[in-house]
């Protein structure tokens, strides 16, 4: 029935070709069309998991005391120290055209312009104070005299002032929304806004203009992924090299090669259709499409020459390859999607994008590799000299391989399989999750951005690396003392936990303003007991600091990390949750968590439990699909063993290279089981109806290698150069994705035809 | 039947378990890494040892074999402001809450002697004249007094120390308000921030609003003395040979006991002076801002050196002749 209707779609395929490859060209015109209009796109809310309970308490009061989205930038004097006029102009124009670019929250941009940067100090009568750049400031010797007795009295050195008065700090957060326009917020044109109006502006050889933030670390990746479109070239070049050599006809290789990008045209087409831009990290989708698009189409051209070679004029040969490879070929393919639609149940929009890129892009090979190309292979007219002698060379090489079907090979393969096996297991016990690393783990370490970093961290007391714990009260909850003194406990507490450098919250600053109420005394450095001073204290403290919201009821404890390392993320916030957990009562509950480094928890939270589930989904579908397409168990165990195999090696590839799972990797196992499996099924399909038809493992075998044996190990090859070209990229994750996808595809390849044999031979050893 | 006596198993079970589990728990929380570099507020030296105190209860003891600072549990999670130690073994920490806590183990072991936080009030100094009789000092003219080494500790008010017309405007209260005139009194006196023998038999005690004072019978009558300032004093220093009294701003005043003739010494720093130290030929004092700075005989002040970004509030000098100052950043060696 199924076979019925299979021949009756091909044969009208092949009798409208001229129709059917009109459809083609016009559907790829349109969606050629739509690729063009393709933007990069890196939305910050894309990286979270939305849905994580430390997300909700984020969202929650983002809008009140910020997210995790802001930006810093250190201005530097090279010659060693601030106060001289060029640097207070440099800083003050840095200040304003900050405060201008559209999408910066104007009400919370700070450095010691900024007229909420204000000192006090004790005289004997009671305070006195005012902004630190005085309202009659000059850039004179006496007015930046002042202004440094000011700084020291702010005790803002090591917040907007370098430790050594060599720097100065402009901070501010960057709003969702573009305001002027209601858009989204282009967080890449915002980058580059950054880039060319103060970096390139104020740079000199005395300035130094350092800055780092999410908006500006989107914008480096987003600039190091347009190195992508080079190494493209490459692949395509390598790719076309290895078709070349293996089809020895350039008609043969540039027949899959078109239809390969035009599968990519289509996927980027289609990713506009969809409403969806590219992101840095989606932009491994049309590398990956092109080469499974290649590895397919090799298959094709293979079969359709074996055809030829047995007497089959070419259109006959294009029909019979086409019909033969829509089985094998489209279950490879829709495994290949079911693959990678199981990041689906991953909740990061940015790994449901790439799942979705992903599904899509392999979909459409369906329509490029297994039906336009034989349709366009049917116009050609091909011969093929057959060079008998060098047929039975291969042929010999084939059998030689062969006898990983006998017995006796394969219980070796299978015993060093599982040496390997338990070895990698052990290994990959010891993954770690996130990223470690310090700096941005998307760029390199020697990137400029990762030495910004890096600079802002060793002369400012501040890091990114920020953890806010927030404290959910009642009304006016901070003018009793209980609630201060428990907020005051815990932020003690958490202080001493390994990994966090210094802390804030509204307690401690309360604590220290009452010193100061106190005639500047350091031993009244406490919370009041009477209601009378403790709201005498709080209150000199604005709602713009960010340390309580307007009616107090909420107020965050902020927890600065000495990096944001996946073992000290996990310290962290596993003694926040003790810790609240003995601490939380019916009024007042301490709850995870905002600022970057409580988005990042979020993150490898969410990663850590969708690890298992999603390798479960993914070998679950293949599972399926292959029982499915060869109804046989004993078949589908051949080919999911050996997968299994090795992405435990992939994980323990990870350990050893210090890779984390993180947002980036969370997809190379999916994807690279997706794909793996094509190899196996390959060979087993025609193993398998060799198989049925009576005879030996091995000889099943041997005739599955003649067969295909060429096609998979180029198509192993192929798929391994298009990621490998990643080593080089600017980006860390990139280069990542690459070593593991690289590994995957090659490694997979190889165990197909290794131990998959072995795993025949045991499992048919009775007939 | 069975049902009550599940009932009471249970409560057993919660009370063994549970209830212990936890107060442990909450006393092993006040050992802490960072309170060797967080607020402390004093320091001395006894003959074998050194004690620190601080915020959150802290007390750190130096171990001098090992040349590290340990810190010890104490029963109190306020933050103390003085220590004060009779001989080698017998000390007193006072601080807020009106907590005064004992050791007789020379700072190894501590207990609670008198803690009220209801009184709103902190305890800024504690004297000892011999091991049964000190008092307390504290803020609002906190006085208390024990003759049986803290066993017992007593209020005392110290009226004499009261201007003329709150003295007055008090006596007029008592008769018509006793309870108006007990919640008045609380806050009427300045504060007393520091106490200290200047002589066998006489004590001065300096505080809030310029006040110095002197009393010749430990503390029970005391006499203002005309004040050279009248903003805060915050520490005397008895050199044997001059007192100086030290404050709010950078003021510095000296005088030789019982001349009483104030000398203003002008000082290179605007910040409080917290505390002093006895030099050969010069004292060395400790403030606010880090400042720190050498007096000379001759009178003359400079800034020795200045920690920025914190406040030192005492000083000490251990058994090797080294010099050790706490404050907001903890406890560190004087180089």
């Amino acid at each position: 029935m199924f076979n019925r209707g299979l021949l009756a779609f091909e044969n009208f395929l092949f009798k409208q070709r001229a129709f059917v490859i009109a459809v083609f060209i016009l559907l790829t015109l349109v969606l050629g069309f739509f690729a063009s209009q393709l933007k990069m796109d890196a939305a910050f809310i894309k990286n979270i998991p939305l849905n994580h309970s430390y997300m909700q308490t984020y969202l929650k009061h983002q809008k009140q005391f910020g997210g995790a989205n802001n930006i810093m930038v250190a201005i530097e004097d090279s010659r060693g120290d601030i106060f001289n006029e060029t640097f207070f102009d440099t800083l003050k124009q840095i200040h304003d055209q900050l405060f201008f670019i559209p999408g910066v929250n104007r009400a919370q941009v700070q450095s010691i312009f900024s007229p909420s940067t204000r000192f006090t100090e004790v005289v004997e009568d009671g305070f006195a104070g005012g902004p630190v750049i005085p309202a009659d400031f000059t850039t004179t010797e006496a007015g930046l005299t002042v202004v440094r007795n000011n700084i020291d009295k702010a005790g803002i050195v090591g917040r907007l002032i370098a430790e050594d008065y060599s720097a100065a700090m402009v901070k501010a957060q960057l709003l969702d929304f573009d305001p002027q326009t209601g858009e989204p917020l282009d967080t890449l044109k915002f980058a580059k806004q950054l880039e060319q109006q103060l970096r390139q502006q104020f740079e000199n050889e005395h300035i130094k203009v350092h800055i780092i933030g999410f908006a500006k670390m989107a914008g480096d990746i987003a600039d190091g992924a347009k190195g992508v479109l080079l190494f493209f070239v490459i692949a395509i070049a390598i790719t076309a090299i290895m078709v070349y050599l293996f089809s020895k006809s350039i008609l043969l290789t540039a027949l899959p090669l078109a239809c390969s990008l035009i599968a990519v045209i289509w996927q980027l087409g289609l990713l506009t259709v969809v409403g969806f831009g590219l992101d840095p990290m989606s932009i491994l989708v049309p590398f990956l499409v092109f080469a499974i698009g290649v590895s397919h189409g090799v298959q094709m051209i293979n079969a359709v020459r074996k055809k030829v070679i047995s007497g089959l004029t070419t259109y006959q040969a294009a029909s019979a390859a086409c019909l033969s490879l829509l089985v094998p070929g489209g279950v490879a393919l829709l495994s290949d999607t079911v693959g990678f639609m199981t990041l689906l149940t991953i909740d990061i929009g940015i790994i449901r994008e790439l799942a979705i890129s992903a599904s899509l892009g392999v979909a459409v090979i369906i329509f490029t590799n297994l039906i336009l190309l034989p349709l366009l292979l049917s116009y050609c007219n091909l011969s093929f000299s057959v060079n008998t002698a060098a047929e039975d060379k291969v042929n010999k090489r084939w059998y030689r391989l062969s006898l990983f079907a006998t017995p006796k090979c394969a219980v070796i393969i299978l015993v060093l399989s599982a040496l390997i096996y338990g070895f990698g297991l052990q290994q990959s016990a010891n993954m770690k999750i996130g990223d470690l690393q310090g700096g941005a783990p998307a760029l390199h370490h020697d990137s400029r951005y990762n030495i910004d970093t890096f600079y802002i961290a060793d002369n400012f007391s501040i890091t990114t690396d920020v953890i806010s714990i927030i404290v959910e009260a009642f009304p006016e909850a901070c003018t009793y003392h209980h609630v201060l003194s428990k907020i005051d406990d815990m932020e003690w507490q958490l202080a001493n936990v390994a990994g966090v450098t210094s802390t804030a919250s509204l307690a401690s600053v309360a604590k220290r303003v009452n010193a100061g109420f106190n005639e500047g005394n350091p031993k009244w450095t406490v919370l009041p007991k009477n209601t009378a001073s403790l709201v005498q204290a709080v209150g000199r403290v604005p709602t713009t600091s960010g340390l309580l919201n307007n009616d107090c009821s909420v107020m965050p404890i902020y927890l600065f990390l000495t990096d944001h390392k996946a073992e000290t993320i996990e310290t962290v916030v596993a003694e926040v949750k003790r810790l609240a957990t003995v601490m939380n009562d019916e009024q007042l509950k301490f709850k995870l968590a905002s600022g970057p480094v409580g988005v990042m928890a979020a993150t490898n939270e969410a990663v850590a439990k969708a690890q298992v589930p999603m390798m479960l989904y993914v070998y679950g579908a293949v599972f399926l699909l292959c029982l499915v397409s060869f109804r046989s168990l004993k078949a589908t165990i051949a080919v999911i063993l050996p997968l299994y195999i090795v992405s435990t090696l992939a994980q323990a590839l990870m350990t050893y290279l210090n890779i984390g799972l993180a947002v980036s990797t969370l997809p190379v196992i999916a994807l690279g089981v997706g794909i793996g499996v094509d190899y196996g099924i390959y060979i087993l399909s025609t193993m398998v109806m060799k198989l049925r038809q009576g005879q030996g493992v091995q000889q099943a075998y041997y005739e599955a290698l003649v067969e295909r044996g060429s096609a998979v190990i180029l198509t192993g090859l192929t798929l391994a150069i298009g990621v490998s070209t990643w080593f080089f990229s600017a980006l860390k994750f990139q280069m990542d994705m690459g070593i593991l996808l690289t590994f995957m595809f090659l490694v997979n390849m190889l165990a197909a035809i290794i131990i998959l044999p072995a795993i025949a031979t045991f499992l048919w050893r009775k007939s | 039947m069975l049902k009550k006596c599940f009932f009471s198993l249970f409560g057993l079970l919660y009370v063994s378990f549970i209830s212990p589990s936890y107060s442990a728990n909450d006393q092993r929380l006040q050992i802490q890494p960072l309170a060797e570099t967080s607020l402390l507020t004093d320091i001395v030296a006894t003959p074998s040892s050194m004690i620190t105190v601080g915020q959150h209860g802290h007390v750190l003891r130096y171990d001098y074999p090992s040349s590290q600072w340990r810190q010890v549990e104490t029963p109190t999670k306020s933050l103390l402001t003085k220590v004060f130690f009779i001989d080698e073994m017998k000390g007193w920490a006072v601080g807020h809450d009106a907590t005064i806590l004992h050791t007789a183990d020379g700072g190894l072991t501590w207990k609670m002697q008198m803690f009220a936080p209801e009184l709103e009030k902190p305890f800024l100094d504690v004297l000892f004249f011999d091991a049964q009789h000190g008092v307390a000092v504290g803020a609002y003219g906190l006085f208390y007094r024990t003759i049986d080494g803290g066993q017992h500790w007593s209020e005392e008010f110290h009226q004499e120390l009261l201007f003329e017309e709150d003295i007055a405007y008090l006596a007029e209260l008592k008769t018509e308000n006793e309870q108006l005139y007990l919640s008045e009194r609380e806050a009427l006196l300045p504060h007393f921030n520091r106490i200290e023998r200047i002589d066998e038999q006489h004590l001065m005690v300096v505080g809030e609003l310029g006040l110095i004072a002197i009393s010749a019978d430990q503390g029970h009558l005391f006499s203002a003395v005309d004040s050279p300032y009248e903003g805060s004093f915050f520490n005397i220093l008895n050199t044997g040979n001059a007192l100086y009294v030290m404050g709010l701003r950078g003021h510095l005043f000296k005088t030789v006991w019982p001349d009483m003739q104030w000398l203003q010494i002008s000082t290179p720093s605007q910040t409080s002076i917290n505390a002093a130290l006895a030099q050969p030929d010069s004292i060395t004092t400790v403030g606010n801002g880090g400042v720190i700075m050498n007096v000379t005989k001759a009178d003359v002040a400079t800034i020795e050196s200045q920690q920025l970004g914190q406040d030192i509030v005492a000083l000490a000098i251990d058994k090797l002749g080294d010099i050790w100052v706490v404050g907001s950043k903890g406890v560190q060696q004087l180089k």
